[in-house]
């Protein structure tokens, strides 16, 4: 059964219409942070299981970022919401 | 400068030349006037404003603040031209006339027909007449509008122009299609 995202712009729709990004919770550093800090923000990703937030386009639809709040055992989507509108996080 | 390109439509040589038109029918448009609209920061209800203005021009929802724009009344060669001066800066212009194709699918069948490749609800009732949406039609990104109880306008970019007449001849196979160009 496939995934089905409420797009805020273009209603209900299957997740093949989406690119996924990843995890919306990293922070890009400054330029001048310190390597360890881009490491981090580059190469390292936690795992968890459950509830994550992230970062989807719907690059078949409106072509907008947006945040995407789901389980990632259950599928469950909880919310869906235009990165613009929540401040670009 | 004037410059003697060759026009030649994406889907020349691979269609037409039908014996009969069937009940349900795959138009597809030998130039259609297109651009897209992208609205300037903080002037969607400016931009939207003068696009309905008067009826020259038939406006299509791609994206908040973003519309695919047709015109019967203006030409592929002027309708950008043309946007570009009544938008000013409350909108950015960019032409497509030659670089998407329209298709128009009519028929008793036409919503069923889609619906073997478009996931969404194409009911009269959530997809009324004049609504447009940007979807995926199998792999193919269209812009799918209502234009009727039974006819659909698809536009999709040139490129993808054959393969999706024959995605929408495979979804149609159970049901009673020809394709042709348009003629008016």
């Amino acid at each position: 059964m496939a995934s089905l995202i409420s797009c805020p712009h273009c209603g209900m729709r299957p997740k093949e219409e989406f690119m996924i990004r990843g995890d919306a919770a990293p922070v890009r550093p400054s330029a001048m942070a310190s390597d360890e800090a881009w490491h981090d923000y580059v190469h390292l990703r936690n795992n968890p299981r459950g509830r994550v937030r992230e970062h989807w386009q719907h690059v078949a639809g409106c072509r907008r970022w947006l945040l995407v709040e789901r389980d990632n055992l259950t599928h469950a989507v909880f919310s869906v919401a235009d990165a613009a509108a929540e401040g670009g996080q | 400068m004037a410059y003697d390109y060759q026009a030649v439509h994406a889907l020349e040589g691979t269609i037409g030349a039908i014996a009969e038109r069937r009940a349900n029918h795959l138009a597809v448009h030998r130039a259609t006037a297109m651009a897209m609209v992208l609205a300037s920061p903080g002037r969607v209800p400016e931009a939207v404003g003068i696009l309905v203005a008067n009826g020259d021009f038939e406006v299509r929802f791609s994206g908040p603040g973003e519309w695919l724009v047709l015109s019967e009344v203006h030409a592929p060669e002027t309708l950008a031209a043309e946007l570009g001066v009544r938008l000013g800066d409350a909108a950015f212009v960019i032409d497509q006339s030659h670089g998407r194709v329209a298709l128009t699918l009519s028929g008793p069948d036409a919503a069923r027909i889609l619906a073997n490749g478009v996931a969404v609800d194409l009911h009269a009732d959530s997809f009324p007449v004049g609504r447009a949406a940007n979807v995926l039609c199998h792999h193919i990104s269209v812009n799918l509008a209502r234009t009727g109880a039974q006819s659909f306008d698809l536009v999709a970019m040139r490129s993808f122009a054959e393969a999706l007449v024959g995605d929408i001849k495979i979804m149609a196979r159970s049901h009673d299609l020809s394709v042709d160009f348009a003629t008016r």
